[in-house]
């Protein structure tokens, strides 16, 4: 993985103490609140219900296990021993002193991490496929190029005060495993007539109280001119991006407005001036950051081996954990892991320090001391050689975080909702250990297949609902929580846009709900055909007259 | 009002001329050696005869409006009447790019942490409130002392430096 560099050490020390400098500024009146509050968030700090809440910045997923300690030390330290993993891949603190914030810093920055532009109105941690490097089907690594983006967008003079937030993500495969569809850039690995690599790029996606599916302005674009175009968007949208209404102030809403034709034609026209200028990016750099980014030294024997066979069969626990939670690895005899952080009580994406040490080990012993998180929530141990995988799994059950649900209805996305966050309308914490309680039995799960489950707890859909197959909005009705169902979403590939069952169930009529949908899949769905495309192909209707029948 | 330009405080000589209702434009902004004016103003004010000419701008204008106008400008003033409103970060970076040398000057809601910003995007002159003044906001410049991208004075980026 990428290795700082003394300029990029220096950056990450001198913005400690600069950001050091500003909350003592704040803390002695020196500093309004509403400009602190621009500054604090632009190093990924939020005044939550509770207490400041902290994000901290795992660049494209990817950390090391040294990393994934220093993290366990900040919940133990300042935290109260845990931290939440996001859909955009980076891990929050939900009880950190603003006063100690600083020193937080001070101690990520000893390995090499930040809190850089996690929030704010400016270009955020840029994701990718928690897969890259390792998928069977990839094109080529996701993963240099988002170093690239990483090091062009952090603390970009032009780009800190724009209308709204920026997100960008990138994938090399076909399988899109980091919504890139709903971000405000998605850029694809493509490959054109001429075998030349380079990007198709999609601008204006996004969720939040206006879901819209990015569209393509540019189906090919040389790999050098990355850095050019980008430069080029995000000038158009900073200068005539809305800045009178925050709710329109996304790129999306330029882009909807404009016109995605006119929208490019303002991009190709900036994209003349700097094209061909110094933000060309060299061979030689791109060689450079590729060089962090090589294929470890595997381990060619790693394929003779026979004990997992013996151990798939001896063990049918272990055989249905393989079955859910372990993906192809692209080399042969290794494996991909996903470790489960939706046990079956406890919030989503949570995780106590004990666990990050225990999946820091694992990564050491096991998988070259790397760790990714993914867009749903969960981690990866992306390189165990087959015959670990038992020992590794074991080491995971006893930890709780061998839960074999990955993929399934109980591998939900859901945003800490009214529990913590202050713009919440409704918990989602208790809606998710319902669903949890209600769908127990993972055989049935399994039967299910692979269903996405998003809940968000108001309408700024940090939960993703929109793209979940099920999307559950949380709703304040008259001071009571309430949810709006949506079916038919997806943040993959094939993205799509989830419509709305109908009229929002009470908070305890959830699961006897979701169990109703299910049921009509089960009537409905074809031999082998996913919930998703049940859903597409049937509509609505049937799962309406199901869940709203008695109300007749 | 406090002015810093190439991080030095200095003497401010230009005073902004608008139009007020009641009053005769013309005859307040003649006789100026050094006269600023709003953009709308850019053309009568042209017509005066001062020593020099600036124009002060919002976000609202384009690159493209002012771009006749550069041979005959000694300062463009670029308001900022929040600092949330980032624009003129972009347009400071258009008008040098299309070579304007001349003074560039950050008015409005200029605060210390975003000078250093507002300098690598072209600025080389802020505008700075009474109460927020003291001469340790020179310091601000350098807090961060190295860059991945490039600016106003270099544009090569970290990998052609
Ligand atoms: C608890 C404090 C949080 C606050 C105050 C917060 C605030 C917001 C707001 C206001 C938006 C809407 C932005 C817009 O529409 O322009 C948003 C969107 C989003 N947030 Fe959060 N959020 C929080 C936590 C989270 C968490 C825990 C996650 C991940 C699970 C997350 C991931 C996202 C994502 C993915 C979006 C959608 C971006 C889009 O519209 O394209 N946020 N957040
Ligand atoms: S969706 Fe709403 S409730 Fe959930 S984290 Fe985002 S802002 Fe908070």
């Amino acid at each position: 993985m990428y290795q700082y560099n003394q300029v990029d050490q220096q950056i990450v020390n001198e913005r400690v103490e600069q950001f050091r400098d500003q909350t003592r500024r704040y803390l002695a009146g020196e500093l309004s609140a509403d400009e602190f509050l621009a500054l604090r968030l632009m190093n990924g700090l939020y005044i939550q219900r509770q207490a400041p809440m902290l994000r901290v910045a795992i660049p494209y997923g990817l950390m090391s296990a040294e990393q994934m300690r220093m993290l366990a030390n900040i919940a133990r330290k300042y935290d109260k021993g845990y931290g939440h993993f996001t859909t955009r891949t980076n891990i929050q603190f939900n009880w950190p002193k603003l006063e100690e914030v600083p020193d937080i810093l001070a101690e990520l920055a000893t390995v090499q991490m930040h809190a850089i532009q996690t929030s704010g109105n400016c270009i955020r941690n840029t994701t990718t496929d928690h897969f890259a490097g390792v998928a069977e089907s990839e094109l080529e690594d996701p993963r240099p190029w988002c170093e690239i983006i990483r090091q062009w967008s952090t603390l970009h003079p032009e780009f800190a005060y724009l209308p709204r937030k920026f997100k960008i993500a990138v994938t090399g495969s076909k399988e899109d495993r980091a919504a890139s569809q709903v971000h405000d850039i998605g850029l694809h690995l493509v490959q054109n007539a001429e075998g030349e690599i380079g990007f198709e790029v999609l601008v204006g996606g996004g969720l939040g109280r206006t879901p819209v599916i990015g569209k393509v302005i540019r189906e090919f674009l040389p790999k050098e001119d990355l850095l050019s175009y980008l430069d080029a968007i995000l000038r158009v949208y900073n200068l005539k991006g809305r800045r009178d209404n925050k709710y329109k102030a996304r790129i999306k809403i330029l882009v909807e407005a404009l016109g995605a034709d006119t929208f490019r034609d303002l991009v190709e026209a900036e994209w003349v001036y700097t094209r061909d200028t110094e933000l060309k990016l060299t061979a030689e750099e791109i060689a450079r950051v590729k060089g962090f980014f090589t294929p470890h030294a595997y381990d060619p024997s790693a394929k003779d081996d026979a004990s997992l066979d013996q151990q798939l069969k001896d063990d049918a626990d272990f055989r249905v954990w393989f079955e859910r939670n372990t993906r192809a690895h692209k080399v042969g005899g290794y494996r991909c892991v996903v470790v489960s952080l939706k046990p079956l009580l406890g919030p989503p994406g949570d995780i106590t320090d004990l666990q990050m040490d225990v999946v820091a080990d694992l990564a050491d012993r096991y998988s070259f001391s790397e760790i990714r998180s993914t867009h749903d929530q969960n981690l990866v141990l992306a390189e165990v050689r087959q015959a670990d995988l038992y020992a590794v799994w074991q080491v995971l059950s006893e930890h709780n975080l061998a839960r074999a649900n990955i993929n399934t209805l109980t591998d939900m996305i859901v945003c800490p909702g009214f529990d913590f966050c202050a713009l919440a309308n409704a918990k989602t914490l208790n809606i998710s250990d319902a669903i949890n309680a209600e769908f127990e039995n993972l055989d049935y799960l399994y039967d299910l297949g692979d269903i996405q489950l998003n809940m968000s707890g108001c309408i700024n859909a940090c939960g993703h609902h929109h793209v979940g197959h099920i999307g559950i909005l949380g709703v304040d009705k008259k001071g009571e929580d309430w949810y709006q169902i949506t079916l038919g979403g997806s943040g993959r590939e094939d993205a799509s846009l989830g419509k709305v069952l109908g009229k929002s169930v009470a908070a305890d009529e959830v699961p006897s709900v979701l169990r109703k949908i299910l049921e009509t899949y089960i009537e409905q769905r074809t031999d082998e055909e996913r919930f998703l495309d049940t859903v597409r192909r049937v509509g609505l209707t049937p799962f309406k007259e199901k869940v709203y029948a008695t109300d007749h | 009002m406090p002015l810093i330009i190439n991080r030095e405080k200095v003497q401010d000589s230009w005073a902004l001329v608008s139009p007020e209702e009641g009053a005769d434009f013309v005859e307040r902004a003649s006789g100026h050696e050094l006269l600023l004016v709003p953009f709308d103003c850019l053309e009568v004010a042209d017509a005066l005869g001062s020593k020099q000419l600036g124009v002060q701008v919002t976000g609202e204008v384009e690159v493209e409006q002012l771009v006749p106008w550069l041979s005959k400008l000694s300062l463009i003033a670029i308001e900022f009447p929040v600092f949330r409103d980032g624009r003129g970060f972009s347009l400071a970076r258009q008008l040098r790019r299309v070579g304007y040398t001349g003074e560039l000057r950050a008015v409005g809601d200029v605060g210390r942490d975003r000078l250093g910003y507002l300098e690598r995007c072209g600025f080389n002159a802020f505008l700075i409130a009474e109460e927020a003044y003291s001469d340790e906001l020179l310091q601000a410049f350098s807090e961060i002392s190295v860059h991945y991208q490039g600016s106003a004075d270099d544009p090569r980026p970290i990998y052609h430096q």
